[in-house]
């Protein structure tokens, strides 16, 4: 375990090395990443003139609102510099025949494959999303309870192994597929969904699509479950979400190991 | 129904400090080993194009057809084979990158697909022009990853790694970043990483492609020397016949997913060539017919004759040819692999490899 | 005028092969291609949801003029608009050919680089919306319940020439933002910047008249009102707007003219940046 460790501090490392020797594409691609945060947050601001509220007796009106945001910047983010770049690669390792060297090597392929790169740039958002909270928290009415403190790092964690899971299925799909750029659109439409809370998904056609990506795809729980915890009170079937997202968090853990050792049994390998 | 390999039987032996032989235990045992997969075919055209949206025609392929051989300890093997011959496919399966569709194979005791970290730590595999190290690190933090990777003990790392850096002349290359150097001095840096988990199994896939003549010599000093240092068993593919007579005594000729030889190399060009290439370049371009009565083929380009002549007869032949005529240049050659491949397919293999039309 | 024509003729079978040859690459990723397009419909898809929360909260029945069912066909219809005037890898192709020295060969041939672009995307254009309309209809038809009647002819009139200018301007904005790749090595952050402000100002996010809401520091003048003075509402917002008839009468014409004007502008703009942009590169030495 430790050596696992090693390595991967060896990696960031790395990483941090080369975006620090290129330092002015390191702080534009950190200005990208904020400037269409700002353009978000901006859209938010002006949604919040004609509402008071999102979703009737949702409990999401402004500051729990922006809470929200602020936590889905920070698991993102995280996801964003940690896992992401490494999975973008895996289709060009996969047509240049990279995965093959990958796997002569006595460590875990999994591990090696997700974890190799980091974009510190992406812990830019973040950074911006932990200030965000902050100037939420201190204005909202409710005071998160001390449970709430404990538990919301836990479920951020949830939310990224979740978020991790999801990256690792479409990596198992790049290796049997092999190039397939759709995937990673995919990536970008489902996480669209988790945008904003999961109570907008309301009436005939929201209430199925909610309990789809809440109980089959839980992608409804990565950033929902953490934000409601600090900016809403800690009560009744809340209690339920934080267990449906720690189960959830660990079973797809497993399911997407699974899938993904599957995937690296059925290699084709490019031809030589 | 195949033809028959043409195989001398080659055990593998140990000599003892009496000079006896005796059998050892074989490094490789593969017997049987297929690899076939399902290729889609790409449509050619618009009307294609469209009929592809709702179906497309597939066929199988079969790379390798039931591969049976036996490396030893210490051995140094040439594979060789024209290009798409499954000599790489043979050796992804050796280092457990693909599972077989047929056979078994047993490498270091190990069943090869099976990935575990035992096997994988105890062989090195190296393919031309394809990278292991990290493109982004100097080849010093991915020397010291490998380090980690493969649990070198730090004292026994130092030592190797110094060792193989010296051997191979890269001292001043490890602390640049891997993407910045020529192929050849990335071929020398894979070679480092890859000995310095001291494995006691060497894949090597085409390690010579892309590299100039300098290189490639110095690849092939660099090799014998820890083959024979080291009593490692490396296995090679390559295209390249001067690989293989530069290192390796035993020659295994793939072709179409099949063995077709496997033995000595000095029989191969000695048992399946009659002749040798003469080629003369003359001042002028000669007459048609000047060298047809000497009754070899003759082929005649410009002022460049090629003549193929009895192996036996060249003696003979030869200064016949050259007295009273002016050459420029005349070179005597074997036959070139790929002929003798080629004639090696023709009179062993027989028919046509299988293949199957089939629809999605 | 007989050499014209000949000129005519290889100019277009040059085209039809441009035109064929999309198609076949278009196919040759069909799984993409049938799921790719499916999926861009998913962002309207939670936007949609999105505006349905926010009405369910308050007491208005619209917001900015926009009833909750004109909010997804003015979705929809930004999509339409969207699909003739975005231009992806227009400005990064051109700074790229520019940076990898490409665009040389369009300095000695007797081509002109920008038509040749232009007859490019709208053989791209053609084929990838010949096959994307599928999708297109089935989803406009699954969510006819939401769009107003059909309006009058000269409506329709006007949001077909809205379009057609909306792709001509995308179309220049964009090579003129590839034509700075003369001008600077790293042509990126600006286009970024670009697309930053298009996303914002353009309509994609939101319907503009809700900037109406918004004041600037000037009496009675609204963000809103500044907007339409830029290009960008009409990559987005402007047709949309047209079709459902939230801009009319001198409005209408005004804005329309507005359209045109810019299209012009950032025509020449584009030939300009061409002809000093290739005067300044022959200079260098290419």
């Amino acid at each position: 375990m430790g050596r696992y460790v090693s390595i991967f501090l060896t990696f960031a490392r790395a990483c941090l090395v080369r975006d620090m020797t290129f330092r002015a594409n390191f702080v534009l691609e950190c200005l990208t990443s904020m400037g269409w945060m700002s353009m978000n947050l901006a859209f938010y601001l002006l949604v919040f003139q004609f509402t008071p509220e999102i979703g009737k007796g949702t409990g999401w009106t402004r500051e729990p609102f922006f809470a929200f945001v602020a936590t889905g910047l920070i698991i993102n983010s995280i996801v964003q510099a940690l896992f992401m770049p490494s999975a973008e690669e895996l289709t060009e390792m996969v047509r240049t025949g990279g995965l093959d060297g990958v796997l002569v090597q006595p460590l875990d392929a999994q591990f090696l494959l997700s974890m190799h790169r980091v974009d510190f740039s992406s812990f830019a958002n973040g950074i911006v999303g932990v200030g965000l909270l902050g100037w939420a928290l201190a204005r909202m009415d409710h005071t998160p309870p001390a449970a709430a403190w404990l538990l919301y790092p836990l479920l951020i964690v949830c939310g990224v192994a979740i978020l991790y899971s999801l990256v690792i299925m479409l990596a198992a799909a790049t290796i049997l597929l092999g190039r397939n750029q759709s995937l990673y659109d995919f990536w970008f439409y489902l996480t669209n969904f988790s945008r904003y809370p999961a109570e907008i998904y309301a009436g005939p056609w929201g209430g199925p699509l909610r309990a789809v990506c809440t109980f089959v795809i839980p992608i409804l729980l990565v950033v929902n479950v953490p934000a409601r915890v600090i900016a809403q009170p800690l009560e009744g079937h809340a209690w339920g979400l934080v267990a449906l997202a720690i189960t959830a968090a660990v079973a797809a853990i497993v399911i997407s190991r699974l899938v993904f050792q599957t995937a690296l049994a059925k290699y084709r390998s490019a031809s030589s | 129904m195949r033809g028959r390999a043409i195989v001398f039987p080659y055990t593998p032996r140990m000599h003892n400090t009496n000079g006896e032989s005796r059998p050892a235990a074989p490094v490789i045992e593969v017997e049987g080993l297929a690899k076939s997969y399902r290729v889609f075919d790409k449509p050619e055209g618009l009307v294609a194009s469209v009929k592809s949206l709702f179906h497309r025609s597939s066929r199988v392929v079969e790379a390798l057809k039931g591969v049976s051989l036996t490396v030893g300890r210490g051995d140094f093997v040439a594979l060789l084979g024209p290009n798409g011959a499954g000599k790489t496919t043979f050796l992804k399966l050796l280092s457990g990158i693909i599972t077989p569709t047929q056979g078994t194979a047993r490498v270091l005791g190990h069943v090869p697909w099976e990935r575990a970290d035992d096997f994988r730590r105890r062989f090195a595999l190296v393919m031309g022009q394809r990278n292991q190290l990290w493109w982004d690190l100097p080849a010093a933090e991915s020397f010291r990853l490998h380090r980690e990777i493969y649990r070198i003990e730090p004292a026994r790392f130092e030592r190797t790694r110094d060792e193989l850096v010296d051997l191979l002349g890269v001292k001043k290359l490890v602390l640049q970043p891997v993407r910045d150097l020529s192929l050849g001095e990335r071929m020398k840096l894979e070679l480092v990483a890859a000995l310095l988990h001291e494995p006691e199994v060497l894949f090597l896939d085409e390690p010579t492609i892309g590299l100039d003549v300098v290189a490639q010599h110095a690849l092939h000093r660099f090799l014998a020397h820890i083959q024979a240092e080291r009593q490692m068993t490396i296995v090679l593919t390559t295209h390249y016949m001067k690989d293989v007579a530069a290192l390796c005594r035993r020659a295994i000729v793939i072709t179409d997913g099949s063995i077709l030889y496997d033995g000595s190399l000095d029989q191969i060009v000695d048992r399946f060539t009659t002749h040798k290439i003469v080629t003369l370049d003359l001042d002028d371009t000669p007459a048609a017919d000047e060298f047809a009565r000497l009754g070899f083929p003759c082929e005649i380009r410009g002022p460049q004759v090629t003549l193929r002549i009895d192996r036996q007869r060249i003696a003979d032949v030869l200064p016949e040819i050259l007295r009273g005529r002016q050459v420029r240049d005349v070179s005597v050659e074997d036959v070139p692999l790929e002929e003798i491949v080629a004639q090696l397919f023709r009179s062993g293999a027989g028919q046509a490899p299988r293949m199957q039309e089939a629809r999605a | 005028m007989s050499r014209a024509a000949a000129s005519l003729f290889p100019g277009l079978r040059a085209w039809w092969t441009m035109l064929v040859i999309s198609l076949e690459e278009r196919l040759a990723y069909r799984g993409d291609f049938i799921l790719g397009t499916a999926m861009r419909f998913l962002p309207i898809v939670t936007q949609v949801f999105l505006w349905t929360a926010v009405f369910a909260a308050t007491t208005r029945s619209d917001i900015a003029g926009y009833s909750r069912t004109d909010i997804v066909a003015y979705y929809l219809l930004t999509m339409v608009t969207r699909a003739f005037s975005s231009m992806p890898g227009l400005a990064g192709g051109i700074a790229r050919s520019v940076r990898d020295g490409s665009i040389k060969k369009y300095l000695v041939q007797p081509v002109d680089y920008v038509s040749f672009l232009l007859a490019a995307r709208i053989a791209h254009k053609l084929v990838y919306y010949a096959i994307a309309i599928i999708p297109f209809a089935a989803v406009f038809f699954v969510c006819r319940g939401y769009f107003p009647p059909v309006p009058d002819a000269a409506t329709i009139a006007a949001f077909v020439v809205s379009l057609m200018l909306s792709f001509l301007l995308g179309f220049f904005m964009e090579a003129t933002l590839g034509m700075l790749g003369f001008w600077f090595l790293e042509v990126s952050s600006i286009i970024f910047a670009y697309m930053l402000v298009q996303y914002l100002l353009s309509g994609h996010m939101f319907p503009l008249d809700m900037l109406a809401a918004i004041p600037t520091g000037l009496a009675g003048v609204s963000v809103a009102d500044l907007v339409r003075w830029l290009p960008f509402e009409y990559t987005a917002y402007f047709p949309a707007a047209v079709w459902l008839g939230k801009i009319r009468g001198a409005d209408l014409v005004r804005s329309l003219l507005i359209e045109a004007a810019w299209v012009a502008v950032m025509a020449l703009a584009c030939r300009i940046a061409w002809w000093r942009g290739t005067r300044r590169y022959s200079a260098f030495g290419g």
